[in-house]
C-alpha cells in the first residue's frame, strides 16, 4: 500500500496531532466548534444550501447510464437516448432521468486509479487518496459542518438506507457524524418512555443539571460541560421528532416513487431536506455485477430510475432545487471489457458522474472518452476535482483550509480545480 | 525452603486468626497462597521503599510553585467509589459503602485494595481493559472472541506476568486447541502485515509508525522507515490458512520472503538507490540473524496445494522474545505507563503511543524507576496496579479550589496535582448503573448460593453488551476520551431498560427508599445518596431530597423517587470517576 506524498507536507500530520484534533473535534460537539470559519458557516446557513448524495453502491456501470457506446464491442445490448437536455443522450435504462437531464450535469472523464471498493469509496467521499495515519472527513460531515446551524437541533448528516460509521466525520467530531437510519427506521428512543409524561422529564432533567452543578463547582468541566449539554441536544432532537415520522406519505407519492425500499428512501430524504437537513446520503445497491451486467443493470436500474427522478423534479417542484445540491455517484465505473460471465469488473480509469441542483450548468458535459470508452480523452478528472466542485456549487471557497488542532489541511485537494465548465 | 517455611507461617497464623478475622479477609489472603507456576514471584519484602512511597517522593518534588495548590486526598467515599471501579469495573454496594465508611481501622483503604485485587470481579474487568487495548474492540475473525476473553480473564486470575502472556499471544498460530484463544491477536487483524507492524508499535512499543510506512517518519526524527519494517520482518513471511480438511483457520509461514522498501520522496526526487530490505528487528535492538538452509531443505513441510507448509526456521517465532526481551526497554516502558494511564487518567508519555524525544514524559525520572521496577518485579500486574493505588497520588481529591476560579487553567493535567476525571468506560458504567439502581443486587439475592461472579454476569451481560454497543465507539475503533453522541442520551433518557431499573421493585433502590418510614427526610436522602453516589448527602442535598417529596404520597411519591433516582445516575458525578 503507498501513501500520498502530501504526508509529509503541509498537509500532513501526525498521529499525535490528529489524536489532539479527535479529542477537539469531542469536545466541540454540540455546537462548541467556534474556532473555524464561524463567519463563513454562518453566511452559509443563512443561505440554506443543501446537499443529496445518491450513492449507488457497487459501482454503477457507466456504459448503461451516463456514457453509453451503443454499437460498439464494449457497449453491450443497450441503446442510447435523447434527452431533456439538447445533444446529450444517455442509455435508454434511465428513460425517466431523460427526462430530468436538463437540471443535470454530466462528468464523463473522471481518472480515480482506483478499483477496490474500500479505497474507491473513500477517494469519491474524501476526494483524496488513502493516506496511513491521516484519515479525511467524509463529505457527508464535511458539509454538516460547513452547511448547518451550529445551534440546529436536527443532525447535519442523514444516511438513509445508505449505512455510515461515527468515524467519517474524524476531526471534525461526534456533531458532525452521520446519523444512520438502519433499515429506514427512525432513530430509537425518540418518545418519551410510555411511563413518563413531558413536565415530569423536564423536571427530572432539571434536577439532573442541579446535582451536576453542584458537583461540578470545584472541578475540571469541560468533559461534564459537554455531557450535560447533550442531555438539551437530546431534548431538542425529540422536540423535532416529527421530521422523522415516515408514516404520512400519501398513497399518491407512494406510487410515483414505488413500493420498495429505494422508493421509499427517496421519500425519505425528500422529507428531511424539507425539513432542512443540510446532508442526506441515499443508498442503493448491488451494481457490483461481475457477472450479467445486463440483466442485473436492467433490473437496479428499473428501480433506480423512476424515484430518482421523481426525487429531482419534485425538488424542482418544491423550489428547493435551487438550493440544493444532488450528487450521483460510486467507488467506481466498470470495465467496459465484457468478461466471460457476461459481467463488468472494476473499473476506475474512464467513468462517470452525475451532478444537479444548485450551483450546476443543466445540461451540460464535462470529459469525453473514447469511442470504446475504455479511456478519458478529453478533460481528465479525479475526486480532488469534484470535491473543488461541489464545494463552489454550494457557494464555498474549496481553496481553504481546515484548522484541526491549529494545523492547517486543504479543504480539497490542492492539485485539483473545480469544474468550471458544468459550474453556473 | 525459606519459600516454604514462610508459607506454612502464614498459613498457621491465617488458621489462628480465623476466628478473629471476617471472613472475606480469609478469603482474600488465599489467593496468594496457591503453588501455581505461573504466578510472578513475590518480591522480598526487605527495608527497600515500597513503589508507592516512590511515586510519591517523585510526583511531589515536580510540584514546585504549585504545593500550595494541590488537592487534598480524597474522601473516603470519593476513594471507595474510584478504587471499586478502576480495579472491579463497578461501583460498590449500598452495603459495602456503609461498611467501608463507617471502617475506623487507620489501614482501611490498604485492606480494601487487597480485598479487591482478590476478586474474581478484579480478573474480570482488568482483562476486559487488556482486551480492549490489544484488540480494539475487533469483530470475531476466525477465532471465538469468548475463548480469547476467557484466556485473558485467566491470565488476570493467575496473575500472569504480563510479559509471558505477550510471549504467549506471539506464539499461538491457532493450531493449537489449548492455545488457540491467544491467536486472535494476530488472526482478528487477518494477518495484516501493516496493520499489525502499526499495533504492535502503539500497543507494545509506545511508538505509532504509521507515518514511517512509506518514508522515515516526517514528524519524529528518530523513526525511522528501519524500523516500521524491522518489525514488519518478523510476519512478512506469514499468511492466514485455511485447513479444509480440519476446517480450522492458522497462521501459517513461510521459509521465504523479505520485506522490501524505499522512501517515496526519495523515488519522487529520483535520489533513491532502490529498495532497501532488513533482517527483524526491534527498534535500535540486534538484528536477528537466522540459519541458512540449503536449496530445498528449508521445510520440515514442504509448501502444496492445500497443505500448510512449515518452515524449520520460524521468523515469526522469535517477535515475542524480541518484544519482551529485557534489552528492549521500550516495552517495560510501555506497559509501566500504559497502566498508570488505565489509572490516572494519563500517561506519562502522553498520548500513550508517542514516546519519543520531542514529546517527552512528564515525569522522566519516575517514569525510568518504574520501568525498572515493572522489570524487576517481572511484569507482576497485580502489584504494580496495587502499588499505584496506594500512591497518594493516585488517591488524591479530583476537587481543587483552583477550579472554581476561571484561573484554572493553571492546574495542569500533567503535574498529577488533582485525581483527572476519567469518563467511565461502557463496561464500568453499565455495571455501576446496574450496582446504583439495586438490580444487581436483586440478582444476587435470586442466586442465593449459586451467586458466583460468572453466574451474575451470565445474567447481566445482555446490559453491558447494550453499552458497549452504544458507549464503546466501534469496532476497531474504540473510543478515546470522552465523547457523547444523541443516541446514547436518547437511550438513556427514554429506553424501556433503563426506565425499568429506576422505577420500584421489590428490593432495588427506589424500593428501598419507599420504605424508608416518611417521618425520616435525612434516611431517605442518604439511602439515595449512598446507594447511587457511593457517599453521604450534604445539608443542602438532604434538603433537597425532603422538599421535593414533601407531602407526597402513593404513585406521586414513588414517581418522585424514580426520578431522582434517574437524576443522580444521569448526573456528571455518576458520569465519571472523579
Amino acid at each position: 500500500m503507498r501513501c500520498d506524498y502530501a504526508c509529509g507536507t503541509h498537509e500532513g500530520l501526525s498521529r499525535r496531532s490528529f489524536i489532539g484534533g479527535a479529542s477537539a473535534g469531542a469536545l466541540s460537539m454540540l455546537g462548541f466548534n467556534g474556532m473555524t470559519e464561524v463567519q463563513a458557516s454562518k453566511k452559509l446557513a443563512s443561505q440554506q444550501k443543501q446537499v443529496v448524495v445518491f450513492w449507488l453502491s457497487g459501482g454503477v456501470s457507466q456504459l448503461e447510464t451516463w456514457d453509453p457506446k451503443p454499437g460498439t464491442e464494449t457497449g453491450g445490448p443497450f441503446l442510447s437516448i435523447p434527452t431533456s437536455a439538447p445533444g446529450v443522450q444517455i442509455s435508454e435504462l434511465l428513460p425517466h432521468t431523460a427526462q430530468q437531464m436538463h437540471h443535470l450535469a454530466l462528468v464523463r472523464g473522471i481518472n480515480t486509479k482506483e478499483n477496490d471498493h474500500g479505497k474507491g469509496g473513500y477517494i469519491m467521499q474524501t476526494g483524496r487518496k488513502k493516506q496511513p495515519g491521516f484519515a479525511f472527513p467524509y463529505l457527508g460531515s464535511t458539509f454538516s459542518s460547513h452547511l448547518s446551524s451550529p445551534d440546529s437541533p436536527l443532525p447535519g448528516y442523514i444516511s438513509v438506507g445508505a449505512g455510515g460509521s461515527s468515524s467519517e466525520s474524524t476531526f471534525l467530531g461526534p456533531r458532525h457524524a452521520p446519523l444512520v437510519l438502519s433499515g429506514g427506521r427512525a432513530p430509537s428512543n425518540l418518545e418519551l418512555h410510555k411511563s413518563m409524561q413531558p413536565d415530569r422529564d423536564q423536571m427530572r432533567r432539571k434536577l439532573r443539571n442541579k446535582i451536576s452543578r453542584r458537583f461540578e463547582q470545584k472541578r475540571k468541566t469541560a468533559h461534564t460541560e459537554v455531557y450535560n449539554e447533550s442531555f438539551d441536544q437530546a431534548a431538542a432532537l425529540m422536540s423535532k421528532r416529527d421530521v422523522f415520522d415516515f408514516s404520512k406519505f400519501s398513497d399518491k407519492d407512494v406510487e410515483r416513487y414505488g413500493k420498495h425500499d429505494f422508493g421509499r428512501h427517496c421519500l425519505m430524504a425528500r422529507q428531511l431536506i424539507e425539513k432542512g437537513v443540510t446532508f442526506v446520503k441515499v443508498g442503493h445497491t448491488n451494481y457490483d455485477t461481475h457477472s450479467e451486467n445486463f440483466n442485473f443493470h436492467i433490473e437496479q436500474l428499473g428501480e433506480f430510475d423512476k424515484p430518482f427522478a421523481t426525487f429531482i423534479s419534485d425538488l424542482y417542484d418544491r423550489g428547493l432545487l435551487e438550493h440544493t445540491l444532488i450528487i450521483c455517484m460510486c467507488e467506481f465505473g466498470r470495465t467496459p471489457r465484457i468478461n466471460s460471465r457476461i459481467g463488468r469488473d472494476h473499473w476506475g480509469t474512464a467513468w462517470s458522474v452525475a451532478l444537479g441542483g444548485t450551483g450546476i450548468k443543466g445540461g451540460a458535459v464535462s470529459g469525453k472518452t473514447n469511442e470504446t470508452g475504455t479511456k478519458v480523452i478529453d478533460r481528465e478528472v479525479n475526486g480532488g476535482h469534484l470535491f473543488h466542485t461541489y464545494y463552489q456549487a454550494v457557494g464555498l471557497d474549496s481553496t481553504e483550509e481546515f484548522y484541526p488542532n491549529g494545523q492547517p489541511i486543504a479543504k480539497a485537494d490542492p492539485k485539483a480545480e473545480p469544474i468550471k465548465e458544468i459550474l453556473v | 525452603m525459606f519459600r516454604t517455611n514462610m508459607r506454612v507461617c502464614v498459613l498457621l497464623l491465617v488458621i489462628f486468626l480465623l476466628n478473629a478475622l471476617p471472613l472475606q479477609m480469609v478469603i482474600a489472603a488465599t489467593p496468594q497462597l496457591s503453588e501455581a507456576p505461573l504466578i510472578a514471584k513475590k518480591p522480598k519484602e526487605s527495608n527497600v521503599k515500597p513503589l508507592h512511597k516512590i511515586i510519591d517522593e517523585q510526583i511531589q518534588s515536580e510540584y514546585k510553585d504549585q504545593t500550595n495548590s494541590v488537592s487534598t486526598i480524597s474522601s473516603d467515599g470519593e476513594f471507595l467509589r474510584r478504587v471499586y471501579l478502576d480495579l472491579t469495573g463497578r461501583t460498590p454496594s449500598i452495603t459495602q459503602t456503609r461498611e467501608f465508611l463507617n471502617d475506623s481501622r487507620t489501614d482501611k483503604r490498604a485492606i480494601l485494595v487487597d480485598q479487591l485485587l482478590a476478586s474474581a470481579e478484579y480478573a474480570r474487568y482488568t482483562s476486559q481493559q487488556l482486551d480492549v487495548m490489544l484488540m480494539r474492540r475487533l469483530r470475531k475473525k476466525y477465532i471465538n472472541v469468548s475463548t480469547w476473553e476467557e484466556y485473558l480473564r485467566k491470565s488476570v486470575a493467575d496473575n500472569k506476568p504480563l510479559d509471558q502472556i505477550v510471549r504467549e499471544i506471539f506464539a499461538s498460530d491457532g493450531s493449537n486447541k489449548e492455545t488457540q484463544a491467544a491467536a486472535r491477536f494476530y488472526l482478528a487483524r487477518a494477518g495484516d502485515v501493516n496493520e499489525l507492524t502499526r499495533d504492535i508499535g502503539k500497543i507494545f512499543l509506545g511508538a505509532d509508525l504509521t507515518c514511517a510506512q512509506c518514508h522515515d517518519h516526517p514528524d519524529v526524527n528518530e523513526w525511522k522507515q528501519d524500523h516500521y519494517y524491522g518489525i514488519s520482518a518478523f510476519l512478512i513471511r506469514s499468511f492466514v490458512f485455511t485447513d479444509k480438511k480440519k476446517k480450522q483457520t492458522v497462521f501459517a509461514e513461510k521459509a521465504e520472503g523479505e520485506v522490501k522498501f524505499e522512501s517515496v520522496f526519495e523515488v519522487r526526487d529520483k535520489t533513491s538507490k532502490g529498495a532497501e530490505t532488513t533482517l527483524p528487528v526491534v527498534f535500535n535492538g540486534p538484528k536477528i540473524s537466522e540459519p541458512a538452509f540449503k536449496k530445498g531443505e528449508e521445510y520440515q513441510v514442504k509448501p502444496a496445494k492445500d497443505v500448510r507448509p512449515i518452515p524449520k526456521y520460524s521468523r515469526r517465532a522469535q517477535l515475542g522474545v524480541a518484544i519482551t526481551a529485557p534489552q528492549n526497554r521500550r516495552f517495560a516502558r510501555t506497559m509501566a505507563n500504559r497502566l498508570w494511564a488505565m489509572m490516572l487518567g494519563r500517561g506519562i508519555v502522553h498520548p500513550l503511543d508517542a514516546d519519543h524525544s520531542d514529546n517527552p514524559p512528564s515525569h522522566p525520572q519516575l517514569l525510568e524507576i518504574l520501568t525498572d521496577q515493572m522489570i524487576s518485579h517481572q511484569f507482576d500486574l497485580k502489584w504494580y496496579l496495587r502499588e499505584i493505588v496506594l500512591s497518594e497520588t493516585y488517591q488524591r481529591s479530583s476537587a481543587n479550589d483552583l477550579f472554581t476560579k476561571k484561573s484554572s487553567g493553571k492546574l495542569d493535567d500533567s503535574r498529577f496535582t488533582h485525581a483527572i476525571m476519567k469518563p467511565l468506560t461502557p463496561e464500568q458504567f453499565s455495571w455501576a448503573v446496574l450496582q446504583a439502581t439495586g438490580y444487581a443486587d436483586i440478582h444476587r439475592k435470586s442466586l442465593k448460593n449459586k451467586l458466583t461472579e460468572e453466574s451474575l454476569r451470565k445474567r447481566l451481560l445482555g446490559y453491558e453488551k447494550r453499552f458497549v454497543t452504544l458507549f464503546g465507539g466501534l469496532p476497531g475503533k474504540p473510543v478515546e476520551g470522552f465523547e457523547t453522541t444523541a443516541d446514547q442520551i436518547l437511550y438513556l433518557s427514554n429506553d424501556g431498560g433503563i426506565q425499568g431499573l429506576v422505577m420500584p421493585s421489590s428490593g432495588n433502590t427506589a424500593d428501598r427508599v419507599l420504605k424508608v418510614p416518611v417521618d425520616q427526610p435525612d434516611k431517605i436522602a442518604e439511602e439515595l445518596y449512598l446507594s447511587v453516589l457511593n457517599r453521604h448527602p450534604d445539608q443542602t442535598e438532604t434538603e433537597e431530597v425532603a422538599k421535593l417529596l414533601q407531602g407526597k404520597a402513593g404513585v406521586e411519591r414513588s414517581q418522585m423517587v424514580s426520578d431522582l433516582v434517574w437524576a443522580l445516575v444521569m448526573s456528571s458525578e455518576f458520569r465519571f470517576n472523579h
